[in-house]
This record gives structure tokens, sequence and C-alpha cells, in this order.
């Protein structure tokens, strides 16, 4: 099939699958997370057809495309403005699990998270490790067949909507502090585990801290060896890293930025569109982005011919949130005092009911807000800008 | 120039911070937020009664005839401070306009109860349809047999829910000179029949609505300015408006600096405080060079204000355009460096952050007074 065919038959579906709720949710998005019901709707629609999990081998629920059409069905959802689907179980655990799992972990695990019957958080950073993840306290001790955690995750993004969470924990206080970590799957609704939410600039809850206190688990939720875990943590940090196409981002930023400088106006009283100061700014930005995605391009070409993204993949995170945010700086001074008018009510897929302002500013203050978060989670810009001096430069 | 503070002066920031600092802590703050009115009331009445509320009105109005250092003094720590009181809604720009050309009756009701702190006001000058140009004005004055009638709209007019009176700007004749030709301000209480308003929140944590006019009727006194070029009194209200959040702003990026310099000492992460990383020491040198250039522009220009200099409006437009920049600059590297913490609502950092971005929206972008200040240099240099 070529990939025009392919590009005709995504549409297709797409335009008869996405209801307009389920649109709605992605044309509201604030964050990288939409609407949760909405999102998991469309999880459900994409699992009936067998979409869920493009990127995964098809023995084990894959679509069996090529990286090209992965990328073009990335593309056309994401510009049709479906939500997208949650990272945590598809794109992160999923991929590692294949890897890393027992024959046990996968057949138990693998199926639930396609349908969406397991919704999975990721307990990483904590409260004294966030940037320095190795120093991490949060503690699992043996007892028997089973392991006692005790400690505290933060910037767990959606635990309140989730019924399991992966965790990294310290099973060893011997030699480097990398060595003494292991990786777990853990039930949220074991005895002793607690889960507070955090609420955002923009009033919104999408961070929570998870408790242990004292909660037991089986040690064959142990994924990897005992005191493996960094390893396995740190192929998913690829994972995180490398599953993400800022350029699709970028494009649907810019067909936003589109939309409020063909209808909103300027100081000077013509359209945005025509102010060549304007111009000039968003010019400087969509060329850095045009640099960015054959940037992106390169480094898929790079993983058809067998390689793997290297440090480049922190230039991409990097460049990727930097840009992302430029963008965001851009339309709220096009859409200037409409920012101020905070409405969560209209930003949720079910209101109907009449917004204040024009439709396209409505998500834009909540956008650049939120996005600010970008260059921090998933490893700091400062951190990736380490990782590309020691990897890449050997400083 | 050289600017020294008068012992008032003095004696006015030290009060101010003094003040504020034992009073007005971020928790309490918070607890404001999330009442309907969106500030403390009595905070507003201590305001009146520590004689902020006076301090830059006329004498003969009761006030203490203070001017542009004044205002730019008591903004700079409600900036520090977060204060969400009213002040720039309420005395700088309705204040401002109702003491430059409100009728003697308008002047003295408002003015005296503003000063008391049982009065509230609101500027309603945005519209819809054209946001970023306060000349944009859609809403019409009719003249009546014993004044006008105003119908339209106004947008984001902030303070709205808790004022008594708006000063409303409207059509009263084609712009035939120019852009701010053919509009007229008026004093609008908020009892007249035919206006309504929808409240709600705002980003930042203050209140702001959505004002509609129906065939609102006022007498002729409501006039504030003269008929047909009311810009004659706004643009000079809107330079001490923006040197007013300009202040705030310079007051923000300090405690923002502050913060960020006390949180990196103390976040130990990989065996050391992160203060220790040279990019994070100049990051930090590079928000305070930014702060203190501000600081300048900020004391310049308020001098030049008070002292009608030639270049004073130049120097009101490269403040607001230095703002842009320097605020942004200081409030998303504070974010950055304080991590996770930074981007919830339970610490201070995100609210400060909130505020210099609806600072650097509010009177114009950087963009649209860096081409003020390239045409008001040609026009001083030629």
């Amino acid at each position: 099939m070529t990939d025009n065919v392919f590009r005709t038959d995504v549409r297709a579906f797409l335009a008869e699958s996405l209801t307009p709720e389920i649109k709605r949710a992605g044309e509201l998005m604030t964050s990288v997370f939409a609407d949760f019901d909405a999102t998991m709707d469309w999880h459900k629609t994409l699992y009936a057809k067998g979409w869920v999990a493009p990127d995964w081998p098809q023995e084990h629920g894959g679509t069996g495309w090529t990286l090209s059409q992965r990328y073009i069905f990335q593309e056309e959802c994401k510009l049709a403005n479906a939500p997208a689907l949650f990272a945590m179980g598809l794109q992160m655990l999923g991929p590692m699990l294949i890897r890393y799992g027992t024959a046990e972990q996968k057949a138990y695990y693998l199926p639930r998270m396609l349908s969406g019957e397991d919704v999975w958080c990721q307990g990483y950073s904590e409260p004294g490790a966030g940037s320095d993840l190795a120093s991490l306290m949060t503690a699992a001790v043996r007892d028997g067949d089973d392991y006692i955690i005790n400690g505290s995750k933060i910037w767990t993004s959606y635990a309140q909507h989730s019924n399991k969470i992966f965790c990294l924990v310290r099973t060893s206080k011997e030699g480097k502090p990398q060595a003494g970590i292991s990786f777990i799957l853990v039930d949220m609704d074991a005895k002793g585990l607690s889960v507070e939410p955090i609420v955002g600039l923009d009033g919104t809850v999408e961070q929570c801290q998870v408790y242990f206190d004292d909660v037991r688990v089986p040690a064959a939720n142990l994924v990897g060896a005992e005191n493996q875990g960094w390893d396995v943590a740190k192929s998913l940090l690829e994972f995180e890293r490398g599953g993400h196409n800022f350029t699709i981002d970028h494009k649907k930023q810019m067909a936003k930025i589109d939309l409020q400088a063909s209808t909103q106006l300027s100081a000077d009283g013509g359209l945005w569109k025509d102010n060549p100061v304007f111009q000039a700014k968003l010019a400087d930005v969509a060329v850095d982005a045009l640099a960015l995605e054959f940037t992106e391009l390169r480094v898929k070409g790079a993983f058809v011919a067998g390689g793997n993204a290297g440090a480049l993949s922190s230039l991409i995170k990097v460049m990727g949130t930097e840009i992302g945010q430029r963008f965001n700086e851009l339309s709220v001074e096009m859409m200037a005092e409409h920012t101020f008018v905070k409405q969560l009510d209209a930003l949720l897929p079910g209101f109907d009911g009449e917004a204040i302002g024009p439709s396209c500013g409505l998500t834009t203050m909540a956008e650049y807000i939120n996005n600010r978060a970008a260059t921090i989670y998933g490893g700091s810009a400062e951190i990736q800008r380490d990782i590309i001096a020691k990897r890449v430069l050997h400083l | 120039m050289f600017i020294e503070y008068s012992e008032e002066q003095n004696m006015l920031r030290d009060s101010a911070e003094r003040y504020l600092r034992d009073n007005y802590s971020f928790d309490s703050r918070q607890t404001a937020v999330k009442q309907a009115s969106g500030f403390d009331a009595d905070q507003w009445q201590t305001f009146a009664e520590l004689g902020w509320l006076a301090m830059t009105f006329k004498e003969e109005f009761d006030g203490f005839g203070g001017g542009a250092l004044e205002t730019m003094i008591l903004c700079e720590q409600f900036g520090k401070y977060l204060v969400l009181e009213p002040y720039l809604e309420s005395v700088v720009l309705v204040g401002g306009l109702v003491e430059a050309g409100a009728q003697p009756t308008v002047k003295e009701q408002y003015l005296a109860g503003l000063i008391a702190g049982e009065l509230q006001g609101a500027f309603g000058y945005l519209e819809e349809a054209g946001v970023a140009d306060p000349t944009y004005v859609q809403t019409t004055a009719e003249a009546s047999a014993d004044g006008f009638v105003l119908n339209g709209k106004k947008t984001v007019v902030l303070n709205g829910p808790e004022a008594d009176s708006f000063v409303i700007s409207a059509r009263t004749g084609a712009a035939e000179k120019g852009p701010s030709s053919g509009i007229s301000l008026f004093f609008v209480s908020k009892d007249t029949p035919g206006l309504s308003l929808k409240n709600y929140k705002t980003y930042d944590g203050r209140s702001a609505s959505e004002l509609q006019l129906e065939n609102v009727a006022v007498m002729s006194e409501a006039l504030v300015g003269e008929l047909n070029n009311g810009f004659a009194i706004a643009t000079p209200v809107f330079s001490r408006a923006i040197l007013a959040v300009c202040a705030e702003a310079v007051g923000a990026m300090d405690a923002l600096l502050t913060a960020t310099v006390d949180y990196t000492k103390q976040r130990k992460q990989f065996g050391q405080s992160i203060s220790e990383f040279q990019v994070l020491r100049h990051r930090m040198v590079d928000m305070f060079m930014e702060i203190e250039l501000t600081r300048s522009l900020l004391m310049a220009t308020a001098w030049k204000l008070d002292n009608n200099a030639a270049d004073a409006e130049q120097c009101v437009a490269a403040l607001k355009a230095k703002v842009g920049k320097a605020g942004r600059y200081v409030s998303h590297n504070a974010v950055q460096l304080h991590g996770g913490i930074g981007t919830t609502d339970e610490f201070s950092v995100g609210h400060y952050f909130k505020r210099l971005a609806a600072i650097g929206v509010m009177f114009g972008s950087r963009d649209s007074h860096l081409s003020r200040y390239s045409t008001l240099s040609a026009r001083l240099s030629s």
C-alpha cells in the first residue's frame, strides 16, 4: 500500500470514528493530556479497530505498519484533533515489558493495557529526587514472597485516574546509587497507597503525589532482576524521548496561530498576519521548527537503517519543547487581554454554554502556562544539554 | 537627572514594605483569591486608612498631592507581595480619569468615596474585536435631550464585579482626526438601567467582567473629559497605569529572584546545592541584570513623568517594552529553576509568573511599545 493510499484510509477512518465530543476534547487540550473520559473513549475506539498500539510488535498487538505509516497515522490523528492517548502504558511501560517482562507478565498486562482496562501512571520522581533521579529513596524491603514499600512519588501524571503504577524503588544501599534500584508494578488499590492531587497553575489537576505506607507487593511484580531497575528505566526514558514527534505538535500550534493571525487585529488596526513585525517573529520560530522537522526525519532515517537516535534525542527534546514555548508566546501576544479570562468549564468537551471571547483564544493562556513544564519534565532542558555535552562533545 | 527620594517618599516605601511583609502573607492572599470578590475588603479598608488610596490625588480633593514617584513606590511593593486589591483599576485608572476630567459633582463624590475605601471603579475600554487597540471603539453614545444613551459591549473589564462605577469609552463622532478622535468617556454607575455584567475570574487570580450596554441613559454630567476627545485625558492616565504595572513587575521580579536564589541554595541534587552549577548561577545573574536595567528605566520614567520631561512618553514606551522582555525572562527562568514545584498552585512562584504574563499583555505588547518608541524617538530628534 502506498503512503498516500494509507493516508486516505486513515482519514476516512478518522472522519467516521471521531465523535464530536472526542474531537472537542482534542481541540481543547491545554497540555499533553486531554480530558480523561474522552481520551479513554477514543482509546477503546482504536482498540476495537486494532490500531491502539502501532509502535508495538505485531505479535503483541501492534499493527505491523512501516515507520512511515506510523508517522502518517500520528500526524493525521493529531491534525484531526483526536486526543493523544495516554503514553504511560502504551508508549512507556508496554515496550519495556515486551523487552524485559516475564512471559507471565506479558500475558497478563499487555492485553489489559491494549484494551484500556488498566490505566498506568509512572512513579519515578520523588520530592528529593528530580533531575538526580538515581538518588531516589522510596524503599522496597523483601519480606517472604513480597516487597514492602515505603516512601513517596511526585509529579505522577493522572495518578487520580490510574489503577496501576510502575515504580522505581530502592532495594539496596550498596555501591553506586544506580546499582540499588529495582523496577516494580503496583496496584493502586493496594492497602497503604494513597494519592494526593496537586493543583496546577491553570487551576486543574494533572499531577499527583503518591504515598506508600507499608504497601505490600508480590515479588513477582518485579520487572527485570532485583537491583537492575536502572537499566530498565533508562530504556524507558529513551521511549519517552524518542517516541514523541514535536513536529506534529508544532504543526498543530501553527494551524492555531494562522487562525488567530487571520482573525485578530493588532494594535495598528490591521490583521496580525499583515503585521510585518509579527510576520518576522513567526518566520523566525517557523524556520527553527522546520529545521527540527528535518532533524526528526534524519533520526527516523537512522532508525530505519538500524541505528538509534543517540544524543540527538536530547537535542530534539530541548529544541522541540523550546520551539513549542515560543509558539505559545506568539499566541498570547495576539490574543492579548482575551487570555486573562479563566473559564475552566468551557474547556470541558461537554460544555454547552456560551464561552467568553473569541473561540481561537480559549486555550491560549492555559497552554502557555502549562507548557512551561515541558522544559522541566522528562529530563529538564539543563539535563538534556548535559547529556549532549557528555555524550556528543565528550566534555 | 539624579533621583533622590524625599523623606516622605522613603517613609512611604518603608511603611508599605513593613505593612505588607507583616500583614500580607502568600497564604492569606490565596484565601482571598478564592473569595467571590477576589480580594480582601479589610485590606482595602486598611490601605485607605494608611493613606495609600489618597496618596496621588491633589490636596483640593483631600489627597496628598503625590505623583508618579509615589505611584511607583506603592506599586513596586504591591508587586513584591502580589497584592490583589484593585489599586490599578480604582485609583490609577478610574481615579486618574475622574480627577482629570469628571464634572465637579462626580469628582467630589467618587474621589471622596474612593479615598475613604468605600467606592471601587473599573475602566471599560476594550472591545472584543480589537482588544489590542484601545482606539477600537464600536460602543456608541448618542446625544439625548439631557445627556447620552450608550449602546455596545466592553470586554475584560478588570475589577468589574466589585466596581460601583465605571468609566466607559464610546464613540460620539467619526475618527476624523486620527484613530482616537471621536471617542468620549462616560462615568456610569453600576446600577444604571441597561447595564449588565457577566463576571469571571482571571488566570492571575483577579476578577473581571464582560459589560453589555443596552440603551444606558446617562446625564450630560456623566461626560469625563472633552466630547470627542476623551483620549486627551486617557493618554496620560494610561502612561501612569503603565508606570504602575511596570513598578509592580519590578517588585514581582525582585521577589522571584530572591525566591530562586534561596531555593537553588537549599535544593540539593547530585550531592550539591544546585546553585553551585555554573549554568544556573549565570542564569540568575542574567535575571539580576534584567531586573536592574528595568529598575533604572522605571525610576527615570517616574521622574520624567513628574517633571513633564520632553522624552517622558518615549521612556514610558521603552519601559513597557523592557518589562515585556525582562518579565518573561525572569519569570520563565524562576519557574524553570524551581522545577516541578514552580508549576503548582500551592507555591508562590507560579503566581508571580502569571501576574507578569498579564502585565506583559496589558496596555500594549512589547512590540507595540517598541514601535511607539521608534516613532517617538524619530519625532524628538527631528
